[in-house]
């Protein structure tokens, strides 16, 4: 008894470091990738997004999306279904529920 | 390790919009969806109520009549 409690003391500030270190590094790769990708728009990048809305709405007007290929059209549909589902994760936060909600 | 990919402003304004549409919209539901839960248990429970106390009538006079000596 008293030597699995020793054994014990012994291991797990090693197996606590080594999970620090290993999500240390994985947060680092994860902050790298985030800092770029997942910020929210700068007010000066707005007036951008606008032109490619009215790129899109354009292209619509006057029929040239249909000179997309397949393989964009497929894109731009998995691109637009991860938008929206942004939408199910705010509503998600805000009914503090993942299923249902919790009246 | 890939570089990270240049996201186009109109997705990173898509996403945001859509969160907080997303959090606005649950939590307009909510606040409709709770009074109406409430409503309903309250009307369940009273509903309840007669037939509950059917049965503890029920219940009662049966034990008046059992005649067993074991009381």
């Amino acid at each position: 008894m008293a030597q699995f409690v020793h054994n014990l003391t012994e291991e797990v500030p090693a197996l606590v470091n080594a999970a620090v270190t290993y999500s240390k590094t994985r947060l680092a790769t994860f902050w790298y990738y985030t800092k770029v990708e997942l910020i929210p728009p700068t007010p000066a990048e707005i007036p951008t997004a606008i032109q490619s809305l009215k790129k899109i709405i354009n292209s619509a007007k006057t029929s040239s999306f249909k000179q997309l290929t397949v393989k964009e059209a497929l894109l731009n549909g998995l691109v637009a279904s991860e938008v929206w589902m942004w939408f199910y994760v705010g509503e998600i936060i805000a009914k503090h529920g993942i299923i249902g909600y919790d009246v | 390790m890939v570089p990270p990919v240049q996201v186009s402003p109109l997705i990173k304004l898509g996403r945001y919009s859509a969160l907080f549409l997303g959090m606005a919209y649950g939590a307009k539901r909510y606040s409709f969806l709770k009074p109406r839960a409430e409503e309903e248990r309250r009307l369940a429970a009273e509903a309840k109520k007669k037939p509950d106390e059917q049965k503890r009538i029920e219940r009662e006079l049966a034990e008046a009549q059992e005649d067993t000596i074991l009381k």
